[in-house]
């Protein structure tokens, strides 16, 4: 059987109890490591599981799969997925194969960014479509989220931008030549993506943000170190610093909102007042 | 002694109005170098006695020692013409004083070294056409003159080695002008071919004086203008008529003493007045000469007003021949007054040269500096190629200056060909050390340069390739880049002899490939380092140049190896559909081959991927029978952006598609410059995207993602539409005496050549024999044909076109096709078989 094991956002104590079970006695345990990853190293999580754990890159899971799935129909496999199996990233296509091979599959779910994202202090309730915010190139600029952004707000909802992560990725060149070299590791921060974001607007003009829009940064959700940064997105392009390190996200204000969402908030703000003020004119419009 | 500073050069080039800058150019032998060397003695550069045998021009001892030309020299020589009545002839253009200065640029004529020609006629406005009077106009002068004529150069012709046939083919005079007049009149053919509308009517007439006759080796010369002058005081006519009357159907009649068009008189053919008043002299001239008939030279001597020195009187036979026809019509006196009166200067021919030089708008700061050679306009200078400096490793960078000036020490932008304005890639700001006049194989220190000239630059070899634009102004666009009529279809693989020179070898094959416009020097994935060049030729010297002179450390060479071109025959048998790793994102694609005058047209920058996308599309529709929707949506071409494979997106609204067209495009460069077959460059294949399907969020559609996919699919749909192997083709020119034919097409056939073309040259025992070879029986082609003629037959071998490879399908190992593809994939150290479809394609 496959099991699609869900670790949760930090830590290694993150793991469900019936998640620990399935890895403890699954014959191969795997860890998906490149759409997201866990705050502590591969040698802790190997140390609470007491299982040794391989390392499934991009490479293994999307062009190696069958050597995941080998042997799955008679014996335990477990396929650990940093968050939760089906939050934001999906590994449908790693259960349609299964399927196919006639291998039964089992969910262990877990605390998604999805979810944890609540923690900011926004109601759930009011978040729209989610998108992503990859790393700009000089000529790759995709501004399909804006789109997205733009349909949330219209109708007042909030929007859950994630960041892009580079675990293990080859840069063109090496690609074009077929060579597996990788580059090292790109984490990007919550001032880049509001930077991007900007940059974006600047180009399309369509007002659907502004320099002045409100958002928060988040850093490290459902961890230890846990930080929430609220501002304007001018502001929040330069507090990633007071963020520290990956991972990141961001979520931009829609304007449905309520009081409570406002008191709570209010405490992250880089400048309370202006917060306050842009707040009474912008949102709160229920 | 040279006789001009170059303090009188630098004074010169501040009045582009009097200044010429010109190359000459030829068929192989036909005597460009040996005709130059009567310009240098003329100059002072080198001594008379030497002129005709020193080819000063060549400067290398390679080129003195095979006695061909191999690389492009510049010279710059000063000339005073002496005649006010010279100078009223200049027609159409400006001039400021009777003294010029003249940019000259002898140039190879092997096809092998064609690149260095299109280097040299880049940075010049005219072009002295050298042609053998026996041999006529050979394959390769057509090729300089379409040459010329499509970078809007003038041309003027010069007939030369007419000693040939007066020694050795004993022609008469009447003969003698029938051979000028066929050869004047395919030369003229050629020219109006090419007939461009801003350059005008540049066919030659020797009644204007733009064509003159003359032999190099013996320094002679003469045009019908020169001629005209003499006899117009003697005649009392007008000057203008006399050359009108000197050509062509006009007789002077000696009974009525009447100019007539007809022939004859009371039944008695008449000499035309071509013969007799201009061959006459010199055909008396050497057969006085050349008879010993010592009363009669004198006579001659004292009729023509010439003196020579007693220790020239003293000479007989040939030496004499020389010295009394090099006093009576010297050759650098006739070529001098020739380019000055009817080459172009930079002033006149960058207002038609700017809009063909150019790529930006035709009213920008840069283009309008152009087009007035205003040497007051931001610098716009183009490097055609890099000369190597006595420090070795080290290159000057030859180019011209079109407008602006430029100065040691200043700060100048490089922009290399993949430069776009606006991006900084391809671009470096990198100050300029020193400039210098490039004399021959000598260089002369100069401050600076004005708009109009020729330059040498020193310190900023190591941030351009092998040309590039340079300029100070942050918005102007590249000057065009060159065009080579020759593609390197050859290669050989280098090696070291000892693994600890391997740095030297690669820093070597750097410095040869910036040395050279054409060649073509990479590593392949196998760890293989290839050169490659434009015939064998072409590679001997290259590869002779890096063991040499570049590297200087010891190599093992390879046998030489055809590079083929991947192609299909026909279209995908079903639509081809590669999934993205992640399976999110699915490609359909089909492939379909592309016309062939489509791709010629193309390899010919005709179309081009910087052209205009509306403008494209509607050549594309009326020329090509393209679909104007299809033509408006083509994504890119490629490999490097421009060859001659098409991406055409087909696609009916899907969202985000913009978004991957990078990636794919990047997928569709790599995949056709290694294309599925046996990793060779693919041609003529177009590939239509039919349908995408994509994640609705940007990261899972990433470059990781597409890239990889795009290049499955388009191998996939390739191998699904029959592919096949393209050869280079040549095409063979060979002269050759009538009983020598047989051993020729002996030859030929063992070599799965084909003669389209045979032909006697008048007059003579020559045949021109016309045939296409493919370039792999050609290798050892010239030494078996040396053998089987006893070294009678002159072949001359430039690549024509691409040929499909016959003998099967080359995905089957067991066919001949299959077994050049199983070979070349060995040697390039990749699995033998060619993997099949299923690698690539991916079920629904």
């Amino acid at each position: 059987m496959l099991y699609l094991v869900g670790l949760g956002l930090s830590d290694e104590t993150d793991i469900t109890v019936k998640g620990l079970e399935v890895v403890k006695k699954a014959a191969r345990v795997y860890l998906e490591a490149y759409t997201s990853i866990l705050l502590v190293d591969q040698a802790k999580l190997e140390e609470y599981y007491g299982r040794s754990i391989t390392i499934a890159d991009r490479e293994m899971v999307e062009s190696n799969s069958d050597e995941i799935l080998r042997d799955a129909a008679t014996e335990d496999v477990a396929f650990c997925v940093v968050g939760d199996p089906f939050g934001a990233t999906t590994h449908t296509d790693l259960v349609i194969r299964a399927r196919e091979l006639g291998i039964p599959v089992g969910t262990v779910p877990n605390a998604s960014i999805m979810s944890g994202i609540g923690a900011c202090g926004l109601q759930l309730y009011n978040f729209g479509q989610t998108v992503s915010m990859v790393f700009f190139t000089d000529t790759w600029k995709p501004s399909s989220f804006y789109d997205r952004i733009k349909e949330n707000r219209t109708i007042g909802l909030h929007t859950l931008v994630l960041v892009d992560i580079k675990v293990k990725e080859q840069s063109l060149e090496n690609m074009a030549r077929g060579r597996l070299i990788y580059e090292p590791p790109r984490y990007m921060t919550v001032g880049q993506c509001a930077q991007q974001m900007l940059e974006i607007e600047e180009e399309r003009k369509e007002g659907v943000y502004s320099k002045d829009s409100l958002a928060i940064g988040a850093a490290r959700v459902g961890g230890k170190t846990e930080k929430f940064v609220a501002g304007t997105l001018e502001e929040l392009c330069a507090q990633d610093e007071a963020l520290g390190p990956p991972l990141h996200s961001l979520v931009l204000l829609g304007r449905r909102t309520h009081e409570l969402e406002h008191d709570f908030v209010r405490e992250f703000a880089v400048d309370k007042e202006k917060w306050t003020s842009l707040w009474k004119a912008e949102y709160d419009r229920q | 002694m040279v006789n001009f500073t170059v303090d009188e050069v630098r004074a010169l080039m501040d009045k582009p109005t009097n200044v010429r800058n010109m190359s000459v150019i030829a068929h192989v032998d036909h005597g460009k170098s040996t005709l130059t060397d009567s310009l240098l003695s003329k100059a002072g550069i080198i001594s008379t006695a030497k002129a005709g045998d020193a080819r000063a021009t060549d400067t290398r001892a390679d080129e003195q020692e095979r006695g061909i030309t191999i690389k492009s020299t510049a010279i710059s020589l000063y000339h005073n013409l002496e005649d006010e009545e010279d100078i009223k002839d200049i027609v159409g253009q400006k001039t400021d004083g009777r003294e010029f200065l003249i940019n000259l640029i002898d140039s190879p004529g092997h096809v092998d070294f064609s690149s260095e020609v299109t280097a040299a006629l880049r940075v010049t406005d005219g072009a002295l056409v050298v042609v053998d009077t026996v041999e006529g106009v050979c394959v390769q002068t057509e090729t300089v003159l379409r040459q010329a004529l499509g970078e809007r150069i003038k041309p003027v012709v010069v007939i030369n080695k007419v000693d040939r046939a007066l020694l050795e083919l004993q022609v008469s005079k009447e003969d003698l002008y029938q051979s000028f007049s066929r050869t004047i009149e395919s030369v003229n053919v050629v020219i109006s071919t090419y007939f461009d509308k801003s350059l005008g009517d540049v066919q030659v007439y020797p009644d204007r004086g733009t064509i003159a006759f003359g032999s190099g080796l013996h320094g002679w010369a003469f045009t019908i203008r020169q001629f005209a002058v003499k006899y117009a005081k003697k005649f009392g006519v007008d000057k203008n008529k006399m050359m009108e009357r000197l050509w062509g159907d006009n007789y002077f009649n000696p009974h009525t003493k009447k100019w007539t068009k007809n022939g004859t008189h009371e039944g008695k053919q008449l000499e035309r007045a071509f013969c007799q008043f201009i061959l006459d002299p010199i055909f008396k001239i050497f057969a006085a000469v050349m008879n010993f008939k010592n009363d009669e030279i004198n006579t001659l001597l004292e009729k023509l007003q010439l003196k020579l020195s007693t220790e020239d009187r003293q000479k007989e036979g040939k030496q004499l021949l020389k010295v009394v026809l090099r006093t009576f019509i010297p050759a650098a006196d006739a070529l001098l007054e020739m380019m000055i009166l009817h080459l172009p200067s930079p002033v006149t021919a960058q207002k038609y040269r700017a809009e063909t030089l150019y790529e930006g708008p035709m009213d920008d700061e840069a283009a309008i500096g152009i087009r007035d050679c205003d040497p007051k306009a931001p610098l716009m200078l183009y490097v055609s190629k890099m000369v190597p400096t006595s420090d070795k490793g080290r290159f000057y960078a030859f180019g011209r200056v079109f407008s602006g000036t430029v100065k040691s020490g200043i700060k100048v932008r490089i922009q290399g060909p993949n430069y776009t304005p606006g991006k900084k890639d391809d671009l470096f700001i990198k100050a300029i050390q020193r400039t210098v006049l490039m004399m021959g194989g000598k260089v002369d220190p100069i401050d600076d340069m004005p708009a109009g000239n020729i330059v040498g630059l020193v310190g900023i070899d190591q941030f351009l390739l092998k040309s590039g634009t340079l300029t100070t102004s942050e918005t102007a666009h590249n000057l065009k880049v060159m065009k080579f009529s020759v593609s390197p279809v050859v290669q050989r693989s280098v090696q070291v002899k000892n693994a600890q020179d391997l740095p030297k070898l690669v820093e070597g094959l750097k410095r040869l490939s910036k040395s050279d416009p054409c060649v073509l020097t990479y590593t392949s994935d196998s760890g293989e380092h290839v050169v490659a060049g434009a015939g064998e030729l072409h590679l001997e010297i290259c590869l002779n140049d890096l063991q040499n002179d570049h590297a200087a450390v010891p190599l093992i060479i390879s046998d030489p190896v055809v590079q083929y071109r991947e192609t299909v025959a026909g279209k995908s048998s079903m639509t081809a559909l590669s999934k993205s790793p992640n399976k999110h994102n699915r490609l359909y694609m089909v492939a379909e081959p592309m016309d062939e005058e489509l791709s010629l047209a193309i390899e010919a920058g005709k179309v081009s991927a910087r052209d205009d996308f509306k403008a494209r599309a509607r050549v594309l529709a009326d020329d090509y029978g393209w679909d104007v929707t299809d033509a408006r949506k083509i994504w890119c071409f490629g490999p490097d952006g421009q060859g001659a494979n098409l991406l055409v997106d087909q696609t009916k609204a899907v969202q985000y598609l913009n978004e991957i067209k990078d990636s794919v495009v990047s997928g569709f460069q790599w995949a056709s410059r290694e294309g599925p077959v046996a990793e060779e460059p693919m041609r003529s294949v177009r590939f239509n995207i039919l349908d995408v399907t994509l994640h609705a969020d940007a990261i899972h559609r990433g470059g990781g993602q597409i890239i990889p996919t795009a290049r499955r699919v388009l191998y996939a749909s390739m191998l699904m539409a029959d592919p096949a192997l393209l050869e280079p083709v040549y095409l063979v020119e060979i002269q050759v005496p009538e009983n020598a034919m047989g051993g020729v097409y002996g030859v030929l056939t063992r070599r799965r050549g084909h003669v389209f073309n045979e032909e006697q040259r008048p007059g003579t025992p020559l045949f021109n024999i016309k045939a296409y070879l493919p370039v792999l029986e050609s290798f050892g082609f010239n030494a078996d044909l040396r053998a089987a003629t006893s070294g009678q037959a002159f072949p001359q071998s430039v690549f024509d076109h691409w040929q499909v490879l016959p003998g099967g399908s080359p995905l089957d190992p067991t066919t001949k096709t299959g077994a050049i593809v199983t070979e070349m994939r060995k040697r390039k150290g990749i699995k033998e078989n060619v993997p099949g479809v299923d690698n690539y394609y991916d079920k629904l």
